[in-house]
């Protein structure tokens, strides 16, 4: 099984070639319990459920916002990925507590004085196997193509 | 209307302060307390204040619409990349990349209208202020009586008099649509409150349209006069007069003198910058290098960037053959082999 680090989406290459590298859990090795298929144990481990499970009645608010208010009022945040999707992706990857903090303090600079740009979440230490990959993860990083010339 | 006033508290009180200092001030310098003159010189002097006040922002306006300028040619390269990707990885990357390119540029779409949104609370609280003391129904009137326990920083007799002085025998807080309707606490006579409102509101009106003209037809690059930014701007010079010929009749006679003053502070500083720093690529440069060549005076500006790049051109000449560095004969030292 392949595992993805969120680290993955702020490499070099990646930000520069175009198709995102697979990253082989061989690399990551070192970080400790992720072998390259987990031990019947391992899955057994319910643990990462119940670590994750604080933040979903938040994921779940942005997620109802994203689809259902966000649309009434189009592309309005000067920045890239926009504060709805910030949240969402710094509550899925740092947590309940450090995701809401790094939401609010996005919110609060996304103002008129500031001027946008292009503004990711900071890198977590998370890692999925990458079927569990969370989409927003995906979307909030594509591959920049490179340019015609 | 609690809340908006809760809001409001500081622009109402910081309103009603700069007016109480003006008015305070020209009692001073001779002019009677209860002179309609006095109040609306006042006004006069709080757009002052608020305009200077506002300069940086209009800077920050400014460098934007330049920046947007600029960046217009890049755009429409990021376009062409992008163009047929409708998926939304391909959607994601290019907005990605636009806002990596606006802010390259420090282009700001909020500051297009950021100067004029600025002075909205400032023109409400001066509109509730005058709504409020005159004792009228309007938008944003109470139950309190502003003519006993003052207004803001205004004290009772000050309220008082701002609200019993008269310019051109019209009262501070009559208006336009009070006139017509016959409004029983209307100050001046129905002819004269009509005349004068409806001369300011024109006023206000066709400077508000002139500015705007004269910014589009010289001041703007071509590439800048196509495309979505010049459709934005006609809207602009269209509906915003529309609006304040609907909103103008609601206005008390004080707001009309204050709308009306911040517009000819637009318009003279809108005429220094169009004559002296004018936007690269537009008529208004091109008759700046026209004045500076009369004077004898180097071309700022795209024409100097021309003038660079026709310099730094390769001519075609051929410069002839180049010679090796020769080798110099080394003088021996006396003694040495």
């Amino acid at each position: 099984m392949t595992w993805i680090r969120h680290s993955d989406f702020y490499l070099e290459e990646f930000l520069s070639a175009s198709p995102p590298p697979p990253e082989d859990s061989a690399a990551s090795g070192t970080r400790g319990g992720h072998g390259v298929s987990p031990s019947p144990e391992q899955a057994r481990n319910y643990w990462h459920w119940w670590r994750r499970a604080p933040s979903y009645p938040l994921i779940w608010f942005i997620l109802f916002w994203r689809k259902m208010i966000s649309p009434l009022y189009g592309e309005v945040c000067g920045f890239y990925p926009s504060c709805s999707a910030y949240g969402l992706e710094a509550v899925t990857v740092h947590g309940l507590v450090r995701g809401s903090v790094l939401t609010g303090w996005r919110i609060l600079r996304c103002n008129p004085f500031t001027g946008g740009g292009v503004d990711h979440i900071p890198a977590s230490s998370r890692v999925w196997p990458e079927q569990e990959l969370p989409p927003i993860v995906k979307l909030n990083h594509p591959p920049i193509p490179r340019d015609p010339d | 209307m609690a809340f908006l006033d809760t809001i409001m508290w500081p622009f109402s009180w910081a309103v009603s302060f700069i007016l109480s200092l003006w008015h305070n001030v020209l009692g001073l310098l001779g002019l009677p307390e209860e002179s309609g003159l006095n109040w609306a010189l006042s006004i006069v002097l709080l757009v002052l204040v608020i305009r200077i006040i506002l300069i940086p922002l209009f800077v920050r306006q400014i460098k934007s619409q330049r920046g947007m300028q600029i960046v217009q040619p890049e755009l429409q390269k990021l376009q062409a990349k992008y163009k047929g990707k409708k998926d939304p990885v391909s959607r994601q990357a290019m907005v990605s990349e636009q806002q990596a390119l606006f802010k390259k540029h420090k282009v700001n779409p909020f500051m297009t209208c950021l100067p004029i949104l600025a002075q909205m609370p400032i023109f409400l609280a001066l509109f509730w202020c005058l709504n409020r003391i005159g004792g009228g129904i309007g938008w944003g009137t109470t139950d309190t009586d502003y003519q006993a326990e003052g207004y803001f920083a205004l004290s009772p007799s000050e309220v008082v008099s701002f609200a019993e002085s008269r310019l051109l025998s019209v009262g501070m807080p009559d208006t336009f649509l009070g006139a017509v309707q016959g409004d029983p606490g209307l100050m001046g006579g129905t002819v004269a409150v009509i005349a004068l409102t409806a001369t300011m509101i024109v006023l206000m009106v066709s400077t508000q349209f002139f500015t705007q003209k004269q910014l589009m037809s010289k001041n703007m690059s071509e590439a800048a006069l196509q495309g979505q930014f010049a459709q934005t701007q006609k809207m602009m010079l269209y509906v915003l007069p529309l609006v304040f010929v609907f909103g103008g009749v609601y206005f008390p006679v004080g707001v009309l003198i204050y709308w009306t003053a911040t517009n000819f502070w637009t318009m003279g500083q809108q005429w220094w910058v169009i004559r002296n720093n004018p936007t690269p690529g537009s008529l208004a440069e091109k008759e700046l290098n026209l004045r500076r060549a009369a004077k004898g005076l180097p071309p700022v500006g795209e024409d100097a960037r021309k003038a660079r790049e026709e310099a730094a051109k390769p001519k075609g000449e051929h410069k002839g053959q180049t010679s090796q560095p020769k080798k110099k004969k080394k003088k021996k030292k006396k003694g040495q082999r």
